[in-house]
């Protein structure tokens, strides 16, 4: 061979030039086999196929451009499987149709899954660019329509669940696992399926259901039950959700029944007799509460109902209580009550209900209420007050005399009439000082620095100013003692308070005339002072000090009495006297008769203290009356204590002049607010100043517009404002 | 002249009257309106007064004719034979607006400064001119701007001297001397009201503000409003009126109140 002869050559693919002979039935024939295929899988005899086999054919088919002929044929027999499916359940007996039906979907679920595997190639290539149905949901949708919506079956189905639920509704067990797998199928098939098939006429008969048993319970049950009852029904739909439904369907089920149960009968339960809102809130029914509380508050105004309620009966009771003519008598059993009545509602708010927020304010605004009902809180408050720093809280631990003064301070905080409760607290604060009756000087401390962080520096300053001039008196006294120890061996021993005038209540100063071993001894320690302290003026007391003096009875009983200083002056008379008629004893000390009436009262005419005798023996004391030493005297104590400065309820003429006093001081504040607002806004009409002047003086009291008006009329009388000559209702500042 | 018609003429005569103006001057004025009284009123004494000519030596003697024997002023005595002289009675309301020309400090008494320069004012210089002019100051008693002003100007003019406040008898004087001129229908109570509820002086702020109330609020008090920054007096004025029944449901009824 001649290797020039070789020709080059290069590799070259060309198109296969045979025509592939494709039988003309190969379609048809392939189809077939495929055909076959499917119904021995419905059939359950998958076993005998081969796979490989199937899957080879199904590919060639849409290869050959035959997938129209393969997807339609799908279509067909799958739809036929699924007619011969739907007869056998829907001929199913009672129970036995939903097996039926859940095996069915089970073997269609798996007969599916086999067949989109084989035809794997189509569902990837064929389906997708021609826009059909993908295999696996083409099979739900052919399951829905041939079987789930089929005539015979649809309505049963429907049926036949809500029966279930139904009996389970009533107290009978179903079975749960074939409820699960149902839905479950519904689901699958999508959800406007769940919802159109199921949920939707789930919701409208549940709905009915829970109106008629709704209506049943209220008919009979008390509140606290149908409560409970209620509550029940609420859990047990939630538990169903989680076991057999949709989870999406919770909400939907839930607002049923808080509708049907809750909402259609909000206010009967509430204002129901003898068991609704009010008597759970009296008779502290804390679970019943908190049940309702959390019932309530999954429908819409449920909260607002309980709570205007609570506000309402909180307001009524709270309004019986200041107005109660028993509970004023004692001052401090009314507060006690008051103090009480919140630590209930303030527990049943824990409690019950879980501290909101909205509550609390409830509770604070209906004490603001009723506390301001009755204009003497102010002063019973500071009784109260007085009564727990003079005895009350003796032997009480640290701890527990914060927590009390604490709450104290919550109900100073409900006053609207602050500066009246300053006035008697300043009253009260004098004479327990004064007569050195205070349990605990750090309790005394530590409420007026409670004071003073509510109301500010100016609130106590004075306070803290007699508290001062206890502790300089005290010094004073040292003093004086140190400079005259010599002469004053002795004589009584003098303990001298000096008051600063300004922090103190304002008395009026009244002397008398002492007995002259006293009055000399005041006098030196007059000229004492004033030689220490140029340029200031000394007067004394006399109704407010007190004297103990040791005392010999005629049958030699000895007995130390603790009494106020006018009541000294009495009894020192009887030192150079054994009988004197009330005119003598008017004259000798010069006490005013009202004073003295009451102190020759406290003298002689109670059972106990009676250190002097009165002819005639009467209660009163009339002008003619002769007082005698009461030899007979008898007492179990050595001290014996007769003197009374103590803080007392005020008299009507008393507490009509202090409520005088406040007014007359509110005066010259309304003033410098008025004053203080026009300085800084120049130009400012009527309505302004008086919402202005309101809001500055609102932490102290409230301000009477009329006042107010006074007050703007009085400061264009000195031309502090004027009116504005165009607007008569506009102010002007005029600087 | 001659030519006017009747209506016109008795116009003219009305303006005259009222005015205390010349013949001429009233028919100019009236021409110029249109013949409208009320326009030529308006026209008039939103003028400036003429200043007519007076005589300095004229006023000083007629001041000397009125001046007190010891005091370089003019006071009781001399205002009494003021008051003859031009035939006013001295209770007369047009002393009161004489006063007001004069800016006098202090009723009863006028000083040689406010009496001379209220007469040049006026634009007199002799009893005539003034008695002439008398006609003239009733009117403007008729004018609201003035008659504020002169009832304003009496507050401070009535109350004694150093006083703040106006005493209560003086003040119920002068209202019912004013509101003689300007009806009010509630004066009677007001004055009424003060000496049962208030007894105390009145202050400036409430003489001034009473004549706003007489004004925009109606006798039957429909129209107030509580709220309208009155003094307090006069809240307690209404409170007063409506608890005696004298105003019920918006309808001032007839006053035959017992007290």
């Amino acid at each position: 061979m001649n290797s020039s002869n070789q020709k080059k050559r290069n590799f070259q693919i060309e198109a296969f030039k045979h025509k592939v002979v494709v039988d003309p039935k190969y379609a048809d024939k392939t189809w077939k086999i495929l055909e076959h295929a499917i119904t021995e899988i419905y059939n359950h005899n998958a076993s005998g196929l081969s796979f490989e086999e199937l899957y080879r054919n199904a590919y060639n088919m849409v290869l050959h451009k035959f997938g129209e002929k393969l997807y339609s044929g799908l279509v067909g027999t799958m739809t036929l499987h699924l007619q011969e499916m739907a007869k056998t359940i829907e001929a199913a007996q009672g129970n036995l149709f939903l097996e039926e039906l859940n095996r069915k979907w089970n073997d269609h679920n798996k007969a599916l899954q086999m067949i989109r595997d084989i035809l794997m190639y189509m569902d990837r290539t064929f389906i997708p660019s021609n826009r059909k149905t993908p295999v696996h949901e083409l099979g739900l949708n052919l399951w829905r329509d041939n079987v789930i919506h089929s005539s015979k079956i649809q309505t049963r189905l429907l049926d036949t669940l809500l029966e279930l639920i139904q009996k389970e509704r009533t107290g009978e067990i179903i079975n749960r696992g074939l409820m699960r797998n149902i839905i479950k199928m519904l689901m699958d098939l999508g959800s406007s399926v769940y919802q159109e098939d199921f949920e939707k006429h789930f919701l409208e008969v549940s709905a009915d259901f829970y109106r008629a048993e709704s209506q049943d319970f209220i008919e009979c049950c008390d509140c606290g039950d149908y409560l409970k009852k209620a509550e029940r029904r609420l859990n047990e739909e939630i538990e169903r959700v989680s076991l057999y439904l949709d989870s999406k369907s919770e909400t939907k089920i839930t607002n049923v029944v808080e509708k049907e149960m809750i909402a259609s009968h909000m206010l009967r339960l509430v204002h129901m007799d003898n068991s609704g809102l009010v008597n759970m809130l009296i008779d502290d029914k804390y679970e019943d509460l908190g049940r309702m509380y959390n019932l309530f508050r999954r429908v819409p105004n449920g909260l607002p109902t309980i709570r205007d309620v609570m506000t309402s009966h909180l307001r009524e009771t709270g309004k019986q209580l200041v107005t109660d003519a028993e509970k004023l008598k004692d001052p401090v059993e009314f507060v006690q009550c008051l103090l009480n009545e919140k630590d209930k509602y303030d527990k049943i708010i824990n409690l019950a209900f879980s501290n909101d927020k909205t509550f609390q304010n409830a509770l604070n605004s209906s004490f603001e209420y009723f506390i301001n009902l009755n204009p003497r809180s102010p002063e019973f408050i500071s009784l109260f007050v007085d009564e727990k720093l003079r005895k009350g809280l003796k032997g009480v631990s640290e701890e527990d005399v914060e927590t009390i003064l604490d709450k104290v301070m919550m109900l100073f905080r409900y006053l609207q009439e602050k500066d009246v409760f300053e006035k008697y607290y300043k009253q009260h604060l004098a004479k327990r000082l004064l007569s050195g009756k205070t349990v605990s000087d750090d309790a005394e401390r530590s409420l007026i620095v409670k004071l003073k962080t509510e109301c500010g520096y100016q609130f106590t300053s004075k306070l803290e100013g007699m508290f001062t001039d206890m502790k300089t008196s005290q010094d004073t006294m040292q003093g004086f003692y140190a400079a005259y120890a010599a002469e004053l061996g002795d004589s009584p021993t003098l303990v001298v308070q000096v008051l600063t005038t300004g922090s103190w209540p304002t008395q009026p100063s009244i002397t008398c005339n002492l007995p002259a071993e006293m009055s000399a001894l005041c006098e030196k320690f007059r000229s004492y002072y004033l030689g220490t302290h140029t340029g200031r003026r000394l007067s004394w007391q006399t109704n407010m000090g007190t004297a103990d003096l040791k005392a010999i009875f005629g049958k030699g009983q000895k007995h130390e009495l603790n009494v106020s200083t006018y009541q000294m002056c009495v009894l020192m008379l009887f030192n150079s006297a054994d009988r004197l008629s009330y005119k003598e004893i008017e004259q000798a000390t010069e006490i005013p008769s009202s004073d003295l009436r009451r102190c020759l009262q406290s003298l002689a005419c109670v059972k106990g203290k009676n250190v002097l005798r009165k002819e005639p023996m009467s209660k009163d004391i009339g002008e003619e009356d002769a007082f005698f030493v009461n030899d007979k005297f008898a007492s179990k104590f050595y001290k014996v204590k007769i003197g009374t400065v103590v803080a007392q309820k005020e008299s009507e003429p008393e507490k009509q002049e202090t409520r005088q006093r406040v007014e007359e001081d509110r005066k010259p504040q309304i003033e410098a607010a008025i004053v203080r607002i026009m300085k800084s806004r120049r130009v400012l009409d009527h309505n302004n100043i008086i919402a202005e002047v309101t809001k500055q003086l609102q932490s102290r009291f409230l301000a009477n517009p009329g006042e107010i008006k006074k007050r703007i009329e009085s400061l264009i009388e000195r031309d502090f404002l004027e009116r504005d000559s165009s607007d008569r209702r506009l102010y002007r500042y005029l600087a | 002249m001659n030519k006017l018609g009747r209506g016109h003429r008795d116009k003219v005569h009305q303006f005259m009257t009222i005015t205390g103006t010349s013949e001429k001057a009233a028919y100019q004025a009236l021409k110029a309106s249109d013949w409208h009284l009320e326009g030529a009123f308006d026209a008039f004494y939103s003028q400036p007064q003429p200043k007519s000519y007076t005589d300095a030596r004229r006023l000083e003697d007629l001041y000397n004719r009125y001046k007190d024997a010891y005091a370089d002023m003019i006071m009781a005595d001399g205002i009494t034979l003021l008051c003859s002289d031009i035939l006013v009675d001295h209770q007369d309301i047009v002393m009161l607006v004489l006063s007001w020309h004069m800016k006098a400090a202090t009723m009863c008494e006028f000083s040689k400064q406010e009496f001379i320069g209220g007469l040049q004012s006026l634009g007199v210089d002799s009893i005539e001119k003034l008695r002439e002019k008398i006609p003239f100051m009733r009117s403007e008693l008729k004018d609201d701007q003035k008659f504020r002003e002169i009832y304003n100007f009496a507050f401070g003019w009535a109350k004694e001297k150093g006083q703040k406040s106006l005493a209560l008898d003086t003040a119920i004087g002068m209202w019912q001397l004013l509101f003689a001129e300007k009806h009010w229908p509630l004066v009677d109570h007001w004055c009424q009201f003060l000496q049962a509820r208030h007894n105390k002086a009145i202050s400036r702020d409430t003489w001034s503000q009473l004549l706003e109330f007489a004004k925009t609020v109606d006798p039957q008090l429909s129209n107030y409003d509580v709220d309208g920054a009155w003094p307090y007096l006069i809240d307690e004025f209404v409170e007063y009126l409506i608890e005696n029944g004298i105003i019920q449901n918006g309808q001032l009824s007839d006053w035959t109140q017992k007290h």
